[in-house]
C-alpha cells in the first residue's frame, strides 16, 4: 500500500515538473494500475457478519418473607415491592433480568397477588442456592427487601456476600421498601434456657421494643399457660423497663404437666401500637420429664398393693409419692398413737396445693368417702382435664365399691359407672382370665406384656363391676363372659382421653399375678412390670406408646394453608381421623376434623387456613389410642416480632458490591453494566477473482508505459 | 389327744363362722390378701399347737390394721408349683431339718427369684437346731446371700408399730438376721419362736407362756408379727422421705 502511494506519489510530481502531452491519461492508467496492482496484492473481500447485542445478566431478589405484609412506603412492603419490580422492568432497557423471590428457599417470584408466606429471608442460602446452580453468572444483583434479614448483620453481611459471589466487580444492589419505622410495641423474642422440664424452673429471657416513637417507657410481661377448656394459667410475670426502644426481661416458669403445652408471652401494650399481632407470641413446648412424680395412695396393703409399689420403687424414673390406709377407724391397734408409726393421710394439702406437682395419681383399691377425699373429688376432675395423669386400681373399694359413680371423678373415667348394674354388687368374686380385644392387641403400650406372654394371661381373682366403655375410650382387655347392662362385654383394662390428661381404669385388683404366680415365673415375674411400663408410659405420652408423630413440616401462618404430617407407628393400620382444637377457655368443636386412611406411611393432611392462637392436634389411628401435637399459628411470628425496616444492613448489601442503595421510588435510577455485541455469523468473499487483479494491472500497466512513450516520459 | 380333736374342731368352727359373717369384702376372693402360708419340706407335716399361730397371725392383722389376711391360713410343700403362687411364704419349725431335695431347692430358688419373702421361726430356739440347718439348706438355695443383721434401723422395726426389738415366745437375740437380695429383704431368720408367742389353745389362751416378759411380751411378739406382715405387703413403704421426719421426730422423743 505504501508502496502504491509512494509510486502515485513520484508520478504525480513528475507529471507537475514536466509539459507532456497526455498527462491526464498518464495519471489515470497510472493510478488505475496502481490500484489494480494493490488489489492484486490485497486480493480485496467482502466482509458479512450477521451479530446481536446482549444484555448484562441480572438477578433481582424479592423477599418473599411475611415481613413484607407490613406498611412499606407505597402501602404494604410487598406492594412496594412490587411496584419497584415494574420499575426495574421498564428501566432495564437491554438487561435481562431474572426476578426470584426468596424466603426459606428460592423459586421464581410469584405473580403478583400472591402473598409472601415465607416465615424467614434466608438471603446468602437463596444467593448461594442460585449461584451453585447457575449457567451465566450475573453481572450485578438487585436485592428488594426490607432489610430484615436472616444471618449477619450489616457489619459482617458484606464480608459473607463476597465470599458468595463469582468474583470481583458484581455489584449487589438494593431496593429499600419501607423507610419508616411503624409505630410498634412488640415481643421481639423468647428464649428459653434449655428444655422445659415437667416441675424444673425454666429461665425465660424476653426481650420487648417500642418503635416509630410510641411512647412506652415500660411494659407489662407476662406468662401464660394456655389450656383446654379452662382459663390461660398464669405462670410469670414482670415489667419491662424500656431503654432506646428495647428491653430484655428475665423470668422464670414452671410447667407442671408434661407432654405437649402451649405457652402465650403477651405484652400490654400502649395506646398508638399500630401492630396489635406482634404484641404476643405463642410457643409450643414439649415438655419432657427428668422422672415422673407420681402419688399412690392405696386403701388398704394388699399384694396388689405390695407388686405396684416395688415396680414404682424399682423404676429410677419414677419419684413415687406414697400413701397407704394402714388403720381404719375400725382397727384395735392396741397401743398408744406414741406407739404407732402412722401419720396422717393429708388428703387436703395432697390434692389441693400439691396436686398439680403431680404427673399422676394412682388410686388403688381406694374409698373416697372415709377419707374426706370426696370434697376434693371436683379438683382430681379438673387436675385431669389439665393434663395429668390418673389410674383407678381396682379392688372391694374401687368404682363402684368406692361409691365414684356420679362423682366428677367418673367423669373422667374411660367407663361408665352409672351403667355399671341395677343390684347391690360392686364386684364379681368369680375368677377370671381377660380376653385381649383386637385393639388390645394392636396397642403398643402392651407390646411389652405381648412380647413375654403373646395373648395369654393369668386367672386373675374377680373383677370390680364397670359399664360401657365412654365414647373414644380404648379397651384393652374386656370380661370373657360377662356383660354390662347394654349387652357389651364388661371392660376390665381401658383408657381414654380427658381435656388434656389421660386416665386407666383397672377393674382387677390381680394385675400382680403378671408378677408373682406360677405363669409369671417363665419369664421371671417380669410381666407385671411389663403392663405398668406401657400403661405409665402411655400416660406420661412416652413417645414409644404414641400411635403417630405429628408434625407440620412447613409451621403454620394464621391465614394460610397449613399442612400436617402424621407418621404413625409401624404396623398400625385403620383409619386416621385428626382433629384440631382451638386452646379456648372455653370447650367448642374442633377447628378442623378430618378422616384419611392409614397404611402405615406418613401421609400428609391439608388441614386448611386457621385463626390466629394456639391449637392441639389429635389423631386417632383405627381403634387405637391418640396422640397429640400441640402448635402455634401467628400472623406474622418471628418476621413481625421487629418490624423495623433495616435500612443499614441493606446499605451494608450495596456498598460492600459496590452497588447503590436506592428507595423503592428510584429502582429505576439503578444503572447496570452495558450490553456485549456478539458475532453468531461472518462469511468472507473475494471481491474479484484474483486473475483479474493481475491482469488489470499488467493491462493498465502496459496501457500507461504507452501514455508515458506518447508523452514523451520514457 | 381327744380333748385337741374338739379344740381344732371349735376353732375350725369359729373361723368357718368368722368367714361366713357379713363383712366387707378385703380383697377379691383373699388372692390378695397377706397370707402366712407354713412351707414343708420333706416329709414334714405342719401339726400341733403352733399350728394357731399361723391363723392367729392373721386375726391379729386384720383386727389391729387394714390389711386383709387369710382367715385360715394353708401349707404349702416347697416342691410344689403351688409356692409360687403368693409372695410369702413361713418356714417353721424345731429340730434337725432334712436336705431339700433338689427340686426343692429349684422350686425356693424361683420363689426367691420372682420376690418372695420367706420367714424362718425357729420354735425350739433354746436349742437352735433347726435355725442352723435351714440357714445351712438356704445356703444350697441363695448360694451368693450370706446372712446379715438387720440394722434397727430397717423398716421392719416402724412398718406399723413402733417396735425397739425382736421378741417372740422368747425374748432371743437382740437382733434379726436377714438375706437382703437387690435391696429387698427376702429372708428373716427369727429365733424367738414368734408363731409359738402368737398361738393359742381351743379356747383362745395363748398355748405358751411368754419368757420372760409374760404377756407385755407377747403383745410385743404380735405387733412385731404385724410388722412383719405389713413389711410383706408395703415393703419399704415406710422407709418413704415423707415418713422419714415423722418418725425421727417420735423416736427423738423416746417413744418406743
Amino acid at each position: 500500500m505504501l508502496v502504491a502511494l509512494v509510486g502515485l506519489l513520484l508520478l504525480l510530481v513528475e507529471l507537475r515538473r514536466s509539459k507532456a502531452e497526455g498527462r491526464v491519461g498518464i495519471a489515470l492508467t497510472g493510478l488505475l494500475a496502481s490500484a489494480l496492482a494493490l488489489g492484486a496484492l490485497l486480493r480485496p473481500v467482502t466482509v458479512v457478519a450477521r451479530g446481536t447485542r446482549v444484555g448484562a445478566k441480572v438477578l433481582v431478589l424479592v423477599d418473599q418473607s411475611r415481613s413484607m405484609l407490613l406498611p412499606g412506603a407505597e402501602g404494604s412492603r410487598d406492594e412496594t415491592a412490587r411496584k419497584a419490580v415494574e420499575r426495574l422492568q421498564k428501566s432495564a432497557g437491554e438487561a435481562r433480568m431474572t426476578f426470584l423471590g426468596f424466603g426459606e428457599k428460592v423459586e421464581p417470584l410469584p405473580p403478583g397477588g400472591a402473598r409472601p408466606r415465607a416465615q424467614r429471608s434466608d438471603l446468602l442460602g437463596a444467593l448461594r442456592s442460585v449461584l451453585v446452580q447457575a449457567d451465566e453468572m450475573p453481572q450485578a444483583l438487585v436485592v428488594v427487601s426490607d432489610g430484615r434479614l436472616e444471618g449477619p448483620g450489616p457489619e459482617q453481611i458484606g464480608e459473607a456476600l463476597r465470599g458468595l459471589l463469582p468474583g470481583k466487580g458484581v455489584p449487589v444492589h438494593a431496593v429499600a421498601v419501607a423507610e419508616r419505622e411503624p409505630k410498634d410495641a412488640s415481643v421481639r423474642a423468647v428464649r428459653t434456657a434449655g428444655a422445659a422440664v415437667a416441675h424444673q424452673p425454666v429461665s425465660m429471657t424476653v426481650e420487648v421494643g417500642c418503635s416509630g416513637g410510641l411512647s412506652c417507657e415500660s411494659l407489662p410481661v407476662a406468662v401464660r399457660e394456655l389450656l383446654d377448656g379452662a382459663p390461660p394459667a398464669l405462670l410469670s410475670s414482670g415489667v419491662a423497663r424500656v431503654v432506646d426502644g428495647k428491653a430484655t426481661l428475665e423470668l422464670q416458669m414452671t410447667l407442671d404437666r408434661a407432654g405437649p403445652r402451649l405457652v402465650e408471652v403477651a405484652i400490654d401494650a400502649p395506646e398508638g401500637d399500630t401492630i396489635p399481632e406482634n404484641n404476643r407470641r405463642t410457643l409450643a413446648f414439649d415438655v419432657s420429664r427428668e422422672r415422673v412424680r407420681l402419688l399412690h395412695v392405696a386403701g388398704r396393703p394388699t399384694y396388689d398393693v405390695r407388686a405396684l409399689r416395688n415396680w414404682l420403687k424399682s423404676n429410677a424414673s419414677v419419684d413415687v409419692i406414697a400413701f397407704f390406709i394402714l388403720r381404719t377407724e375400725r382397727s384395735d391397734v392396741h397401743a398408744s398413737d406414741s406407739e404407732l408409726a402412722l401419720i396422717r393421710f393429708p388428703v387436703e394439702e395432697l390434692f389441693t396445693e400439691q396436686l398439680p406437682s403431680f404427673d399422676a395419681v394412682v388410686l388403688q383399691d381406694f374409698n373416697a368417702e372415709p377419707y374426706r377425699l370426696l370434697r376434693y373429688i371436683p379438683n382430681l376432675a379438673r387436675y385431669v382435664e389439665g393434663g395429668g395423669g390418673f389410674v383407678m386400681v381396682g379392688g372391694p373399694e374401687a368404682f363402684l365399691g368406692g361409691r365414684y359413680q356420679g362423682t366428677d371423678l367418673e367423669r373422667v373415667l374411660p367407663v361408665d359407672l352409672k351403667q355399671a348394674t341395677s343390684g347391690d354388687t360392686t364386684f364379681d368374686l368369680a375368677p377370671v382370665v381377660p380376653r385381649i380385644t383386637e385393639a388390645g392387641q394392636a396397642a403398643p403400650m402392651l407390646a411389652p406384656l405381648r412380647s413375654l406372654f403373646g395373648n395369654d394371661l393369668p386367672p386373675m381373682p374377680g373383677v370390680n363391676l364397670v359399664g360401657d366403655p365412654k365414647p373414644g375410650s380404648l379397651v384393652l382387655w374386656e370380661h370373657p363372659s360377662r356383660k354390662t347392662r347394654s349387652g357389651r362385654p364388661m371392660p376390665l383394662l381401658s383408657l381414654g382421653e380427658f381435656g388434656d390428661g389421660r386416665s386407666v381404669a383397672i377393674a382387677l385388683d390381680g394385675v400382680h399375678r403378671l408378677g408373682f404366680s406360677e405363669f409369671a415365673e417363665r419369664v421371671a415375674g417380669r410381666g407385671h412390670g411389663a403392663l405398668w411400663d406401657g400403661l405409665l408410659g402411655w400416660l406420661m405420652r412416652d413417645p414409644r406408646f404414641e400411635p403417630a408423630q405429628i408434625e407440620l413440616p412447613q409451621g403454620c401462618a394464621a391465614g394460610e394453608p397449613t399442612t400436617l404430617r402424621v407418621a404413625p407407628l409401624p404396623g398400625t393400620s385403620g383409619t386416621l381421623s385428626l382433629e384440631i382444637f382451638p386452646a379456648n377457655e372455653r370447650k367448642g368443636p374442633p377447628a378442623f376434623r378430618g378422616e384419611a386412611p392409614s397404611t402405615g406411611k406418613p401421609v400428609d393432611l391439608p388441614i386448611g387456613a386457621l385463626a390466629p392462637g394456639g391449637y392441639m392436634a389429635r389423631v386417632k389411628i383405627g381403634a387405637g389410642s391418640g396422640a397429640r401435637r400441640a402448635f402455634a399459628c401467628e400472623v406474622g411470628g418471628d418476621e413481625w416480632a421487629d418490624p423495623r425496616p433495616d435500612r443499614a444492613r441493606l446499605g451494608a448489601i450495596a456498598s460492600s458490591t459496590g452497588g447503590r442503595l436506592v428507595d423503592a421510588s428510584d429502582a429505576s435510577k439503578l444503572s447496570f453494566p452495558q450490553a456485549l455485541e456478539i458475532n453468531a455469523e461472518r462469511s468472507v468473499t473475494p471481491l474479484l477473482p484474483p486473475w483479474f487483479w493481475t491482469l488489470g494491472a499488467a493491462l493498465f500497466l502496459g496501457i500507461h508505459w504507452l501514455f508515458r512513450r506518447r508523452g514523451g516520459l520514457v | 389327744m381327744a380333748r385337741w380333736q374338739g379344740g381344732w374342731l371349735a376353732l375350725a368352727a369359729i373361723a368357718v363362722l368368722w368367714a361366713a359373717w357379713p363383712q366387707a369384702a378385703r380383697a377379691f376372693g383373699d388372692e390378695g390378701s397377706f397370707h402366712p402360708r407354713v412351707l414343708l419340706t420333706g416329709t414334714a407335716s405342719w401339726e400341733g399347737a403352733r399350728r394357731s399361730g399361723s391363723s392367729q397371725w392373721s386375726w391379729e392383722l386384720k383386727r389391729r390394721t387394714s390389711a386383709p389376711a387369710r382367715s385360715v391360713p394353708t401349707a404349702v410343700r416347697a416342691d410344689t408349683s403351688s409356692l409360687l403362687a403368693e409372695p410369702f411364704v413361713v418356714w417353721a419349725g424345731e429340730g434337725p431339718v432334712a436336705p431339700l431335695t433338689p427340686r426343692e431347692v429349684d422350686n425356693l430358688r424361683r420363689f426367691f427369684a420372682i420376690g418372695g419373702t420367706l420367714v424362718v421361726d425357729d420354735a425350739a430356739p433354746e436349742t437352735g437346731q433347726f435355725g442352723r440347718d435351714v440357714r445351712r439348706e438356704l445356703g444350697r438355695v441363695l448360694p451368693d446371700a450370706a446372712p446379715l443383721a438387720l440394722p434397727e434401723t430397717h423398716v421392719i422395726y416402724h412398718s406399723f408399730y413402733l417396735v425397739p426389738r425382736p421378741v417372740g415366745r422368747i425374748e432371743g437375740a437382740k437382733k434379726v438376721d436377714a438375706v437382703v437380695r437387690g435391696g429387698n429383704t427376702q429372708v428373716v431368720f427369727l429365733a424367738h419362736d414368734l408363731l409359738g408367742a402368737l398361738a393359742v389353745d381351743p379356747s383362745g389362751i395363748p398355748a405358751f407362756a411368754a419368757v420372760p416378759g409374760g404377756e407385755s411380751q407377747r403383745e410385743q411378739a404380735r405387733r412385731f408379727a404385724v410388722n412383719i406382715a405389713m413389711y410383706v405387703l408395703c415393703s419399704n413403704y415406710k422407709d418413704d422421705q415423707v415418713h422419714a421426719p415423722f418418725l425421727m421426730r417420735r423416736r427423738g422423743r423416746g417413744v418406743p
